[in-house]
């Protein structure tokens, strides 16, 4: 019995035994080492960047992961331990990385860790000491790759090595991908490249057989003024082209008999593609084979017209360029009201089209700058302003090019005043065409000021020179309420009239806020009142409503930062990104660092404004309010960035912090 | 005498067997005994699970089996095994046989899992071997006493871990988390001053005692 159940058993060597002589039947259902690499592979398929890693890549770490477990309040890696010999992923429970030489501001420099999560990442691939203490928070179970397997991966897997080296950055890509999947949907009725060809052909498809002589191909081209005449064969399959540029080179120049059949000068083979497929196929396969117009046949692949590259053109402008056309054609506030929604619309589908945060408050701002001047125009021509030189000032997130789509109005107004006498004159002609224009963006959705921060104020209509003494009495006198003003004035851009009066106020505020070391002082503890809502037990601090404002405790973190460091190095820009860039580069920031940065803020306001699109979508008994996000109700992926959001938020207020020694 | 002492006795059927598997059972003979007195950083533990018919060890038979090391306080994947019995029940066991040498076993409500096994080994290979087997239905409940009461059954410990694994009732799927549950019990047993196989073993024993009187 013994010797004929052997006769199956076949042996093979295997190095994981701890006998050379061991035995191993190499058996038809997957063996243990693959059901248990399989287990890992599955876990790690949940998380971002696995999720998008190679297969052989993910292959290969999962059979190298060794599980280990650490008990709560046991170190996983320190400073101490040197360079990292295994790179970390949390299979079960908490780890808290801790800054190292920061224990005292405990809160503020430590992160939590979570499944899916990984570390080191900058230590590892520079193979230098952990700046970070990681501490087990939690009993947890861990898995290790070793350093050499870490390296190996790298060189495996673009994911993975784009991964370490962009880690934040390749985490928004992704979440850009999946913001587009999930709006590609809602703006799926407005013309995008994510329509199908099927909806773009214009003409009805014109086109002859093969055998049709020459000459009454190109007579009827001159007829119906087409580009370009398509040959199909009796079934209706295209098998030619003739374009216009053909008809001068091949057959006039070359004095082609046009008795002779078209077949003999048409170019053969067309590109076509499925009217199913989507005008961005269209652009890449154009892209691709260099060409300019794209055969668009059924399943049958019978031919129903012709696509051009114009046609693509135009619908990837088509929205910006009418809304934009709106606006300077406009000569009341109900056309200007229209096109308010349109930017509203075209906002929401550039998200779908992932737009990224910058260029797409750019594209508001922009929009809303040409709205604001239309205003401004049409309001103007109503009262008699006469010769006074004025400039019309955005405060605030407007003055910061960082408009999202719910932006009250901050504005006022700057003037000058040649005689102190006509000055009360001048002000009240500025300030009836001001309530004027307050309440035509008002009607045009930008809500009128609650904390009356607008040109109708007396306050806020101000001669160049009254400006400046205001300036100059914050910035002498920091009390709360200056911190507060200094905030929203600070921000300031011109829209609209004579820009070098902004200008004027610019140079002398950068020449004078450094004599006022005090306030930036002030300015900087002021900044860091607000700390980024990580917990130290749960991934994030919420309201007491459950959720997150991504106004107050997110984007702020970063403007109010950028504001005084940009005064402290006279950088002109009021936006925040060119201000962190400008400022970081004259302080010696790396420009790694600083992106990191910068892409943590430009997430906070592509969450701001996607949450705005959502909310705008629900009943009103069920909006969040703006800039409000429930964390449960993002996926893994985008709780992971805003987490990491989070830090570079705290990174940023470490800074001030120890270049103020506060 | 047992089937393989009449075996390397040179009996008559020992041409008509398999030179592989004699020579490893030989080779298994002859292992030294184990040193229980290691620390269990140093010690490789063996997770051994089954999968069988029925629960009863008079009628039932055994369908697989399952075993996972854990060596110097890790999960390797690779370090692994699974066979099923069927069709060669003397390769599959020695296999098994050889995966474990001589090493601690750990095993989770092992009463019927062990008579399961240890009947196998003697039906088919005709021995007994001696190994250290530990428990942690006995051990988990005395080191993490957050449950109500001596023996919980895998599912709770697992869902107070949080643990997961690929499939339950699957003899590797459980051994797999066991073994989990092996390294929470190794570095808590640690933390109590149980450093090595042997004491750890001690520690089952006398919560077994106790449980019984």
């Amino acid at each position: 019995m013994f010797a004929a159940n052997m006769i199956q058993a076949r042996y093979c060597s295997n190095r994981y035994n701890r006998w050379p002589f061991s035995l191993e039947i190499t058996a038809m259902v997957a063996s243990a080492p693959e059901m248990l690499i399989g287990a890992s592979t599955d876990f790690l398929r949940r998380f971002s960047p696995f999720s998008q890693m190679e297969v052989e890549a993910l292959q290969f770490l999962a059979s190298r992961l060794e599980l280990s477990f650490h008990q709560a309040g046991s170190d996983i890696l320190t400073p101490e331990m040197g360079p990292p010999e295994h790179f970390f992923v949390v299979q079960r429970g908490k780890v808290l990385a801790r800054q190292a030489g920061l224990a005292a501001n405990a809160e503020l420099a430590i992160l939590p860790l979570g499944p899916g999560e990984c570390f080191p990442i900058g230590a590892i691939s520079a193979n230098r000491p952990s700046a970070n203490t990681y501490i087990a928070a939690e009993d947890s179970f861990i898995f290790r790759l070793p350093a050499a397997d870490f390296r190996h991966l790298m060189q495996l897997s673009p994911v993975f090595h784009l991964f370490c080296t962009h880690y934040i950055a390749s985490l928004l890509h992704q979440s850009r991908q999946q913001l587009q999947t999930t709006f590609a949907q809602r703006a799926a009725e407005q013309q995008t490249m994510t329509t199908s060809l099927h909806k773009l052909i214009k003409h009805p498809a014109i086109s002859v057989s093969p055998d049709t002589p020459t000459r009454k191909v190109v007579e009827l081209m001159a007829e119906t003024r087409v580009g370009s005449m398509i040959i199909v064969d009796e079934s209706a399959h295209p098998c030619g082209i003739l374009t216009k540029s053909d008809v001068l080179t091949r057959i006039l120049l070359a004095g082609f008999d046009l008795s002779r059949p078209v077949s003999e000068v048409m170019t053969n083979g067309p590109h076509t593609m499925m009217a199913s497929a989507s005008a961005y196929d269209a652009a890449l396969a154009m892209a691709t084979h260099g060409v300019r117009h794209l055969l668009i046949v059924d399943a049958e692949d019978r031919f129903l017209g012709v696509v051009s590259e114009r046609d693509l053109f135009s619908l990837q402008r088509i929205s910006l360029r009418q809304i934009r056309a709106s606006i300077d054609s406009a000569s009341d506030t109900d056309g200007l009201k229209r096109a308010s929604d349109d930017i509203r619309q075209l906002a929401l589908n550039l998200l779908a089209q992932g737009v990224g945060a910058e260029q797409l408050t750019q594209f508001i701002s922009a929009l809303n700058d040409a709205l604001t001047c239309r205003i401004l125009g049409l309001e103007r021509e109503r009262h008699q302003l006469g010769d006074i030189d004025f400039a019309w000032l955005a405060f605030g997130s407007e003055g910061r090019h960082e408009q999202t789509l719910s932006t009250d109005q901050d504005n006022g107004i700057i003037f000058v005043c040649p005689d102190p006498t006509l000055r009360n004159e001048m002000q009240a002609r500025l300030l009836a065409f001001a309530r004027s224009v307050n309440e035509s963006l008002a009607a045009c959705g930008f809500p009128l000021c609650t904390g009356n921060i607008m040109a109708s104020n007396p306050e806020l209509c101000l001669p160049l020179e009254q400006w400046q003494s205001r300036f100059d009495q914050w910035m002498r006198e920091p009390e709360p309420q200056a911190l507060l003003n200094a905030s929203i004035f600070f921000d300031y851009r011109v829209i609209y009239g004579n820009q070098r009066l902004g200008d004027k106020l610019r140079n002398w505020l950068n020449r004078n806020a450094k004599k006022f070391s005090n306030f930036l002082r002030m300015m900087a503890e002021n900044a860091l009142t607000v700390a980024p809502p990580i917990g130290r037990i749960r991934d994030f601090v919420l309201e007491d409503d459950g959720t997150i404002d991504l106004k107050k405790s997110g984007a702020r973190l970063f403007v109010d930062v950028a504001r005084i460091l940009a005064l402290r190095v006279e950088v002109a820009s009021s936006s925040t990104v060119q201000r962190l860039r400008e400022a970081g580069g004259r302080m010696g920031v790396l420009g790694d660092e600083m992106s990191a940065i910068i892409d943590g803020f430009h997430f906070i306001q592509l969450l701001r404004l996607r949450a705005q699109c959502l909310d705008a979508e629900r009943a009103e008994s069920e909006r969040l309010g703006d800039n409000k996000i429930k964390p449960d109700d993002l996926n893994e992926l985008d709780r992971r960035i805003l987490k990491e959001a989070f830090r570079q938020a705290r990174k940023l207020q470490l800074r001030l912090k120890l270049d103020y020694q506060l | 005498m047992s089937w393989l002492s009449r075996l390397l006795s040179n009996r008559a059927d020992v041409s008509s067997l398999d030179t592989a598997l004699r020579e490893t059972l030989t080779q298994w003979h002859m292992l030294p005994a184990p040193d229980l007195n290691k620390s269990h950083f140093e010690t490789r533990y063996v997770v051994v699970n089954t999968e069988a018919t029925g629960a009863n060890v008079a009628r039932d038979r055994l369908l697989s089996v399952a075993a996972i090391a854990i060596n110097r306080e890790l999960v390797v994947s690779a370090d692994s095994l699974y066979a099923s019995l069927e069709p060669d029940p003397a390769t599959a066991l020695t296999n098994l046989l050889s995966f474990v040498g001589n090493d601690p076993v750990v095993v989770f409500n092992s009463a019927f899992n062990r008579k399961m096994l240890e009947h196998a080994f003697s039906q088919q290979l005709g021995i007994d071997p001696e190994w250290t087997w530990i428990d942690l239905y006995w051990v988990l409940g005395e080191l993490f006493p957050v449950m109500p009461a001596q023996g919980a059954r895998l599912a709770e410990w697992m869902r107070l871990f949080d643990i997961e694994t690929f499939q339950r009732h699957h003899a590797l799927g459980d051994a797999f988390a066991i073994a989990q549950l092996m390294l929470a019990v190794q570095s808590k047993a640690r933390s109590r001053g149980i450093y090595t196989p042997s004491s750890l073993s001690e520690l089952e024993q006398r919560i077994r005692r106790e449980a019984a009187q």
